[in-house]
């Protein structure tokens, strides 16, 4: 052990070694030399006094393991054995250089490992391990990062295969809004270096003459503009399909098999039990195509885990998405009670996507730079477009609550239902703007494990009784979230 | 229909969680949050007293007006906020969850089962241990938004829920 504490302090002491020795050549004054040992000394006595107030231990008669750590901030983590999902023993080059080990203790959810005991030797952190894997006899860790390449199994037999049509389908139809902003600004910078061109060779012109140069260079722009939009469609179609090329749905003995990729095939599990958030999209032309597109978030921990948490079947029609929610569900999603928002979120949304940039430009416009001024044309434009966004925005805002699932669905143009079941919740959060409360409305979040789900500004007493039943739920059942 | 005006019976008499009594924090740890909050003000009142000895020339008198009038409304906003941030933070535990509500604008209340929660921390500053305080972070599945941190608590009331959580988690299982 004080072995241990020797190879800590040199474990500490380091990058400050490392830099020393760098500077070495270029300051070769004596108070640099004190100094550095004084550094030296003062981070020999923090890692000392770190390493003496750190002490774990299992307490056996609550099966938990404690973590006391901290010189002045005193730490005490106390981590139920039984909610440990991972732990991970793995070794730094520092650390292999001094022959110790570093173990990881993860419990699902917050972004941080919970618990890092740093340098203990391999046979103590084996030991640990085992006794810390010990109470988990479900086995849920031996599979728990998803993917394995053993795609070759005999009992593959894809029930959902999206055929190269509907990828390209997608391809037209998904990521308008995208497309549009990128357009969008594209015209916004041509239309702007237009301008500037127009106005520096044509300056001592006539402003009709101009106006003139304006127009035309507009028919320009909107043939280029067609052109851009063709291009970016024609560029969305390849991505998709080199993406999702081939994509296979198969059953594996109650979890979801996918596999996809033109060049790099991915292949993904997706255990039902472990899906948290489900969101079915679709938008008017998709609808009309009868495609829609599935996202499915499960329950992840880190940071890190999170994008490979989401997963994203990209094109299936009615019948196959069915198929998928219930093997996910093992019922179909009914949309219960509908709960409105109040028409305060039209005004807020409108005021933030309207009349905040609209003032702010005419602010701009008449005190700074009254240049900026001569895109009054596109204010109606802007207004018109944004508002219809805001208004459908509202419009689809609502929320579905009903036994077995809480609905969400949002979204102006691409229309997404988030479905969640009452069980896989892990917190609520219930908010009120205290002017809001003689109006009696409110927001709630909803905590799961693969992320929130929020709704603003409803019927609060709604909200509040929505809130006690699903807590009662929760707390009366024994129900398994992951 | 016949589901939900069913439902709504039912539900009526579950217990409600707005109407549950808050607990406030320790009065002692108002001087905590008075401490923080003094060395904010002090380092803000210092910044530009500093940066006038540095840079002299780029304080005129117009600038000293400007900072004679913006820095005592920003320190007493400061004061407000941590005033009603402390006054408003509250917690509850009840025998299937825990509660805390906080904010300034708008009044937020988290709930946590207590099957839901994934472990404990309990965290003590310098100054709170002076005090006698303690803080306690609860952490669920659900990521950092999701979990509750409540300073404020008295080290051995912290230490008894403390027991008292992981009582109910063990229980759970």
């Amino acid at each position: 052990m004080f072995a241990d504490t020797l190879q800590k302090i040199a474990r500490a002491l380091w990058p400050i070694l490392v830099i020393w020795i760098f500077k070495f050549d270029e300051l070769n004054k004596v108070y640099f030399f004190s100094g550095a040992i004084a550094v030296f000394l003062g981070i020999a006595l923090v890692a000392y006094l770190k390493y003496r107030n750190f002490t774990f231990y299992i307490d056996a008669e609550n099966e938990e393991l404690i973590l006391q750590e901290g010189i002045f901030n005193k730490t005490n983590t106390a981590i139920s054995l039984s909610k440990i999902q991972q732990v991970n023993i793995n070794q730094s080059l520092v650390q292999r250089m001094i022959g110790v080990y570093g173990l990881e203790v993860d419990t699902a959810g917050s972004t941080k490992k919970e618990g890092v005991i740093k340098a203990i030797s391999h046979a103590l952190a084996l030991a640990l391990k085992a006794r810390l894997m010990e109470v988990e006899k479900k086995g849920i860790t031996d599979d728990m990062n998803a993917i394995t390449a053993d795609l070759m199994s005999e009992e593959e037999r894809p029930f959902i295969k999206i055929s190269l049509l509907s990828l390209l389908k997608v391809g037209i139809t998904s990521n308008y809004i995208r497309s549009i902003g990128l357009i969008l600004a594209f015209f916004i910078t041509l239309y702007e270096n237009g301008m500037n061109f127009l106005e520096q060779s044509d300056f001592d012109k006539q402003e009709l003459d101009s106006y003139v140069n304006q127009s035309f260079a507009m028919t320009t722009i909107a043939l280029l503009l067609a052109f851009f939009l063709l291009l970016v469609l024609v560029f969305n179609v390849i991505r998709i399909v080199l993406k999702y090329y081939n994509f296979k749905i198969s059953k594996q003995n109650e979890s979801l098999l996918l596999s996809f990729g033109l060049f790099n095939t991915k292949s993904t599990i997706i255990k039902p039990e472990r899906v948290q958030i489900t969101t079915v999209s679709q938008n008017y032309f998709q609808k009309k195509m009868n495609i829609l597109e599935l996202k499915i978030k499960q329950a992840s921990s880190g940071e890190k885990e999170e994008r490979k948490a989401v997963i994203d079947i990209p094109a299936c029609n009615k019948i196959e998405s069915n198929a998928i929610l219930m093997l996910l569900f093992d019922k179909l999603a009914v949309k219960g009670l509908m709960l409105k928002p109040n028409y305060r979120k039209l005004v807020f949304a409108l005021f933030l996507s309207i009349v905040l940039p609209l003032s702010g430009f005419l602010g701009f416009g008449y005190f700074v730079a009254p240049s900026i001024l001569e895109f009054m044309p596109f204010v109606p434009v802007y207004v018109i477009f944004v508002g219809s966004i805001a208004y459908f925005g509202f419009r689809n805002y609502r929320l579905f609550v009903n036994d077995d699932f809480i609905i969400k669905q949002s979204g102006a143009w691409d229309i997404a239902n988030e479905m969640i079941v009452p069980e896989k919740i892990q917190a609520i959060t219930s908010s009120q703007l205290f002017w809001h409360k003689s109006a009696d409305i409110g927001s709630i979040t909803i905590h799961t494990a693969g992320g929130n789900l929020s709704f603003q500004l409803g019927d609060f007493t709604r909200i509040k009784h929505y809130m006690n039943l699903w807590l009662y739920e929760i707390e009366t059942s024994d129900s398994n979230w992951m | 229909m016949d589901n939900f005006t069913n439902e709504t019976m039912d539900t009526r008499q579950l217990p409600q969680f707005e109407t549950v009594a808050f607990e406030s924090l320790q009065a002692k740890y108002a001087w905590v949050v008075f401490a923080n909050l003094m060395v904010r003000i002090v380092l803000l009142v210092l910044a530009p007293l500093v940066l006038s000895r540095i840079k002299p020339e780029l304080f005129d008198s117009q600038l000293w007006m400007i900072l004679a009038v913006v820095l005592p409304v920003l320190v007493l906003f400061m004061s407000l906020i941590s005033y009603i941030g402390f006054k408003k933070k509250g917690f509850a535990f009840r025998n299937h969850d825990v509660l805390f509500r906080n904010g300034i604008i708008a009044t937020n209340t988290i709930v946590i089962p207590y099957n839901r929660v994934q472990h404990l921390a309990l965290h003590e500053g310098i100054l709170s241990r002076y005090f006698g305080l303690a803080t306690i972070e609860i952490f669920t599945a659900g990521g950092s938004s999701s979990d509750i941190v409540i300073p404020g608590i008295a080290k051995e009331q912290a230490e008894n829920i403390k027991q008292l959580l992981m009582g109910k988690i063990q229980k759970q299982l």
